[in-house]
């Protein structure tokens, strides 16, 4: 992440206000359609895999958040290896209509670390 | 890898693939699809450029389904298969790829895999290439086809088998504009 919540990708369109909106608003989709408290969560967890801050204390989180964190955290090296039951049990925690806003989100988190890890925004001349 | 999808089609009387399983949350496909159609719209960087790093993305992701896709766009701008299959492995020896897409591709590789092999050479080579603007569409590209394919992967939808497909290039949905 750049600043305050500003991912690096949203930083290196600065000069194309026109795409960056494009870009915000597909995002913020994605995070609308999941509890706030679960995309802060997942966020947290891949940007942590990256080594890019700490992982969540998942003390208190309850047995399907936890998987689904562990599931969002397979997305960033291993997704070939995610299995149909590892699916099956976020899908049922989720709905269907949530499994797919948790696999967008999951896998965008994890490209946008990967954007910043590499200088995007830098790059762009931000 | 499974080829089951793991979610249902929200389309009735179509099967699961990516447009009907995303359909389950309409503002987030209508949001992408004008998302992804006003970046491959764009001619800052050139469509060819756009699909040699979705191409590269492809095959490091093992999205077969992306892999068996082309977009007309860079078909019409002269990437034919013989340079599609020198985005493997060894493309800095290609003589069919240009010295900008062999960049691209390094930040590509970069971006999807090791953020270390975009390296001072490498690094300086993009810049050399390409401007600040045409990077930022590049990395915005890479971004998107990355977190795609993981999806699209993750979701169950790669297909058993798929001939290669030329499709029309992504544009702005009529109600986007």
């Amino acid at each position: 992440m750049t600043g305050a919540g500003r991912s690096a990708v949203q930083a290196a369109l600065a000069a194309d206000p026109v795409l960056a909106a494009h870009y915000a608003d597909f995002r913020a989709h994605a995070e609308a359609a999941l509890d706030p408290a679960l995309v802060a969560l997942i966020r947290q967890a891949v940007a942590a895999v990256h080594g890019m801050g700490a992982a969540p204390d998942e003390a208190g989180l309850d047995a399907a958040t936890r998987s689904a964190l562990a599931y969002a955290r397979r997305m960033t090296f291993e997704h070939t290896a995610i299995t149909d039951a590892e699916a099956a049990a976020v899908a049922a925690h989720l709905g269907e209509p949530g499994f797919v806003a948790f696999s967008v989100l999951a896998a965008l988190a994890d490209a946008e670390c990967r954007a910043a890890l590499v200088g995007l925004a830098e790059l762009a001349g931000e | 890898m499974s080829t089951i999808p793991r979610v249902s089609s929200a389309i009735p009387g179509e099967p699961a693939h990516f447009g009907s399983v995303l359909a389950h949350q309409p503002d987030i496909a209508a949001s992408f699809f004008a998302l992804y159609g006003r970046f491959w719209g764009s001619d800052v960087l050139s469509a060819r450029i756009k699909e040699v790093a979705r191409m590269r993305n492809a095959r490091v992701t093992e999205c077969g389904f992306c892999r068996n896709v082309r977009f007309d766009k860079a078909v019409a701008q002269g990437l034919g298969e013989a340079a599609v299959d020198d985005i493997t492995d060894g493309y800095e020896t290609s003589d069919r790829l240009t010295d900008a897409e062999k960049a691209a591709l390094k930040f590509t590789d970069a971006l999807i895999h090791d953020p270390e092999l975009l390296n001072g050479d490498a690094r300086a080579a993009l810049q050399r290439h390409l401007t600040p603007a045409q990077i930022a569409e590049l990395g915005l590209g890479v971004t998107l086809f990355l977190a795609l394919a993981k999806a699209l992967i993750t979701l169950g939808l790669e297909p058993e088998t798929m001939d290669r497909t030329v499709l029309p290039t992504p544009a702005v949905p009529e109600a986007a504009e």
